[in-house]
């Protein structure tokens, strides 16, 4: 890129803050629930302000950066905001707010609270690091800190079902995270330490086979965490393992890294040119393209609600790569899109589930018959983020279908678009039936239940977090094409990577 | 530029002094502690005192005496027995501390803390060795003292181990003297202070003969696999004792030895000819693997901790023999980034052993939350050990993956990489039990003493400076390179 770069703190802050508020997370649990609340909650909506302001910077032309830590004579901890990571980070910080605010109700009597908050706002920390990450080393330490860091998240329950999925968990994430270890040793002797920039540092110099033997590497050591099948085996587990508000960012945005980290490795370390010359696309498209309909076609049979939801963030984060892997400016502008567009729309959909679970006591499929008479709040969100999901016009989830769509096209690829809609058309398969469920199906009432009538809808303190995340698919749809947008970010970084 | 300067003397010199007051002091418990205290803190100015200095170059040295004409003992500070020094006294001071909470209650502290510190003034007469009898004497001296140490409780499995111990440690200190008559053959010189004294002029079998010999003498305290066997019995032995001689000053010594074979002795160049250090670091990357599956496999803390002692060591020596400058600055930070994340390791499996009497890893369930400060500092040790990045264990895993590459050796990457997994999967299960096993209840919060808690704390946030800073204050990044500038001629 050729902009000067402005150094500035903000990005430093938007990981210290949160670093720090898991420092006194756990002396404030002590103190008093309220002051806790109010104290991270604080923290999380500075994370995400900051992040807007940063996104609205690098939308109006400018890159800032920051130089951290010498880990090595050679080598600097490098921040560095540009598109494709503010982006990222805008989406990170708003999600984590909504998941954060959305926890005092859902966690409220559960053990081990300081853990968990001081995990959960450590975990934004680290997010905030990976997209603002200016060279590989340091998007490799947050990355790492991430994935590690995130286990007591998801065995927070500690019942045997989420230690044996953190178990599986811990597995997967630590061999994906040496297998990217590796392709960055590989890199930094092919190329040493450079600033990531779009375009690529690798050249064809190096050889076909080494720079094959880097990309594998790397897309196998990302792939675990973006789910691309066969790698994706510790989803289905973490997610219902995991409390739901930490599932809704699981979803959102850890799974994302995974995909973030793949287009930083395409865009930043190999460059598009570079890439086309290897011919390697093509394969990653249908190993993607598989992942879409493979996921969407299991997420049918699930029962478990959550285990539903997580097939179908498997099935939708392989849109993302699907999309990169045509290198095409249309279709890589869809694809981060689909980023910020499914973090909201699953956010919600988990938010829904965790509802669910705690109001009704269902975290089965088959257990909401009638849900909305007693949640109607919670139902309409649930059913409007469904469509979203589905890809339904006017929401957020066509926009970023739209794009896909478009790129298939623009590439010569129009036999994808069969993967597109197959993947639309699965997604009301096994989406749609749950909303007919809640509005059409009579409830099965207990006495007991009768007894307290039939009003079962969250606090408003739960709710509110649905309601910003249902706002957001809206106004991510209608609004898509308003300037500082996703989209006008997306192009910006999708034109340098083509350019 | 050379200076002499009574410094590089005095610093083993005052732990020998330190010891024979202590023997003095009979069982008089302030005089005991202060004097240990105070000569640990007066050994640290000194090294530290000399660390500007030879952070611009300059080094230190001090001829004592003359046997022969070229025989003698001398004592020399460059950039890599400053390290070494800079380290082994920083951790005296820590472990000195600890190890007066620990030893509260044992008896025979009079005979601990006085040979406690001769073993410090020895493993720094090492480090500042000027020649190679100047270093096997205090090499040997090492060994005997050690030995009452590792005999403290006196029953008969103490008394076995001990055993064991000297038979291993003797026979691998008798090749090491073979190797320095040898070489005094050979070259004519014992001195170290070069980048190899020999040369291909003394015949290709002869040298592979004399590498062999040093390299299986100081192996056996660097426990390079098959000659650890004496490591895990040794753990009888108390625990500071355990952590300061077993995880810093006698395996450390073996291993800087190998570096002062392969660097001084033999040189990189000759070695490049000879091809024999192929080999070590074939038998280095076996340990490193063998040691880690055997350690999943353990039990008992200290035992586990042992095996994980034997792999790590590796790491140097098969940094050493990869003959790179990048894998040598590995070999060389892994002597402190290994030292301080074992040290914690061990303070805090001694601290749960005189709190709750616990030695096995399936004891601990729940221990995290009776002892969170102990464990937390557990936790960030065995970060390091795994390789993650901002611990110092990933600074020694960076540069030996990338040492490994430059010397086209790639398949070191991934021994490596699967020797942090196989961390993972021996640190990561304590870690889980301390944390997430055991009852929901709330546990009360029951620390061990601060003497003990606070060197194990301290350790950590050495780990983590180490990890995340190549400008830790008296831990210089710097010192690790001009060693490695000197060596590689660069």
């Amino acid at each position: 890129m050729d902009t000067e770069a402005t150094r500035s703190l903000l990005p430093l802050l938007a990981f210290l803050l949160p670093m720090a508020g898991a420092v006194i997370a756990v002396p404030l649990q002590r103190a008093s629930d309220q002051v806790r609340n109010l104290v991270l909650a604080a923290i999380a909506a500075t994370v995400a302000v900051i992040a807007i302001v940063l996104g609205a910077g690098v939308a109006s032309g400018s890159v800032y950066e920051l130089f951290i830590l010498q880990l090595t004579p050679q080598i600097w901890m490098y921040l560095r905001v540009d598109a494709m990571g503010a982006l990222f980070g805008m989406t990170a910080a708003v999600l984590w707010t909504l998941a954060l605010v959305y926890s005092w109700g859902y966690m409220h009597g559960e053990h081990r609270l300081g853990r968990y908050y001081s995990f959960f706002i450590l975990c934004l920390a680290w997010t905030m690091g990976v997209a603002y990450a200016g060279n590989l080393l340091t998007f490799l330490i947050f990355y790492e800190l991430f994935s590690i860091l995130t286990y007591p998240l998801v065995v927070h329950e500690e019942t045997p079902e989420a230690m044996a999925a953190g178990t599986k968990y811990i597995i997967y994430i630590l061999v994906g995270g040496t297998l990217v270890l590796l392709a960055i040793v590989l890199t930094f002797f092919a190329a040493g330490d450079q600033t990531l920039t779009a375009g690529g540092i690798l050249s064809a110099e190096i050889g076909s086979g080494r720079l094959l033997a880097i990309f594998w590497c790397f897309l196998i050591g990302f792939g675990v965490k973006a789910a691309l099948v066969p790698l994706h085996g510790w989803v289905p587990d973490a997610h219902p393992a995991a409390p739901a508000p930490f599932s809704a960012v699981l979803s959102g945005v850890m799974v994302a890294a995974g995909s973030f980290g793949i287009m930083r490795v395409m865009f930043y370390v190999f460059g598009a040119d570079l890439l086309g010359y290897l011919g390697v696309m093509r394969y990653l498209t249908w190993i993607a393209g598989f992942t879409v309909l493979f996921a969407a076609v299991l997420a049918v049979n699930q029962d478990n609600l959550k285990r539903r939801l997580a097939y179908s963030t498997i099935s939708q984060m392989a849109y993302v790569v699907l999309g990169v892997s045509l290198l095409g400016t249309e279709a890589t502008i869809g694809a981060l899109v689909h980023i910020t567009n499914h973090a909201f729309m699953k956010g919600a959909l988990f938010l829904c589930a965790g509802l669910f679970i705690r109001r009704l006591g269902a975290a089965r499929v088959s257990q909401l018959d009638g849900a909305a008479k007693r949640m109607p709040v919670t139902a309409a969100g649930f059913a409007i983020a469904s469509l979203a999901m589905i890809g339904t016009p006017p929401l957020s989830g066509f926009v970023s279908k739209w794009y896909l769509g478009i790129g298939m096209l623009e590439t010569g690829n129009p036999w994808l678009l069969a993967v597109l809609l197959g993947g639309a058309l699965m997604a009301a398969v096994y989406l749609l039936p749950i909303v007919y469920r809640m509005y059409f199906r009579e409830p099965v009432l207990t006495p007991e239940d009768k007894a307290t009538a039939e009003g079962r809808e969250a606090p408003g303190a739960m709710l509110a977090p649905l309601v910003v995340a249902t706002i957001l698919t809206f106004v991510l749809g209608l609004g898509a094409s308003l300037p500082g947008m996703p989209v006008a970010l997306a192009r910006m970084a999708a034109e340098s990577f083509f350019h | 530029m050379e200076v002499t300067d009574a410094r590089v003397v005095l610093a083993p010199a005052i732990s020998l002094i330190c010891a024979g007051l202590v023997f003095a002091a009979a069982e008089h418990t302030f005089w005991r502690r202060f004097l240990s205290l105070s000569a640990a803190l007066a050994k640290l100015v000194i090294v530290m005192s000399m660390l500007p200095g030879s952070l611009r170059g300059i080094v230190y040295t001090f001829d004592l005496v003359e046997f022969t004409p070229g025989v003698g003992l001398a004592f020399r500070a460059d950039a890599l027995g400053m390290f070494f020094s800079v380290v082994s006294s920083t951790l005296w001071l820590i472990t000195t501390i600890y190890a007066i909470g620990y030893m509260e209650q044992e008896p025979n502290r009079r005979r601990f803390f006085g040979f406690f510190a001769l073993c410090v003034s020895t493993t720094v007469g090492v480090a500042f060795a000027e020649n190679l009898l100047t270093l096997f004497l205090f090499y040997e001296t090492l060994t005997i003292c050690t030995y009452p140490l590792v005999i403290h409780e006196e029953t008969p499995e103490a008394m076995k181990a001990g055993r064991k111990y000297l038979a291993y440690t003797l026979t691998g200190g008798a090749f090491v003297l073979l190797g320095s008559i040898v070489t005094y053959q050979m070259a004519g010189t014992m001195t170290l202070s070069q980048p190899g004294i020999l040369s291909l002029e003394s015949g290709r079998g002869a040298l592979t003969l004399l590498f062999v010999c040093l390299i299986a003498g100081f192996g056996v305290k660097a426990a390079i696999m098959p000659l650890h066997g004496w490591l895990p019995s040794a753990m009888v032995a108390p625990t500071p004792v355990s952590a300061l001689l077993h995880a810093v000053a006698v395996v450390k010594v073996g291993a800087f030895g190998v570096l002062r074979t392969i660097y001084n002795v033999f040189g990189v160049g000759l070695l490049k000819e000879l091809g024999v250090c192929d080999w070590l670091a074939g038998l280095a990357a076996f340990t490193i693997i063998v040691a880690s599956v055997i350690a999943v496999f353990q039990d008992n803390f200290k035992r586990r901790l042992a095996f994980s002692t034997v792999s790590q060591l590796s790491y140097i020596v098969l940094g050493a023999s990869l003959l790179t400058p990048l894998a040598a600055t590995a070999a060389i930070v892994h002597i402190a980034n290994q030292a301080f994340a074992k040290i914690t390791m061990f303070f805090v499996a001694g601290s749960i052993q005189r709190t709750t009497g616990k030695t096995s890893i399936h004891e601990l369930a729940g221990i995290g939350y009776r002892m969170p400060y102990t464990m937390g500092a557990f936790t960030v040790a065995a970060l390091s050990f795994i390789g993650v990045p901002l611990f110092a264990g990933f600074v020694t895993k960076w540069y030996l993956s990338l040492g490994a590459m430059e010397s086209g050796q790639w398949w070191y990457v991934i021994v490596m990489l699967a020797s942090a997994l196989l961390n993972a999967a021996y640190w990561m299960p304590v870690i889980y039990t301390a944390f997430f096993r055991g009852s929901h209840d709330a546990v009360e919060v029951h620390e061990a003493h601060w003497t003990m808690l606070g060197p194990a704390l301290l350790c950590a946030g050495y780990v983590l400076m180490l990890g995340m800073t190549v400008s830790v204050p008296g831990m210089p990044f710097a010192l690790a390179q001009a060693a490695v500038h000197f060596v590689f001629g660069m």
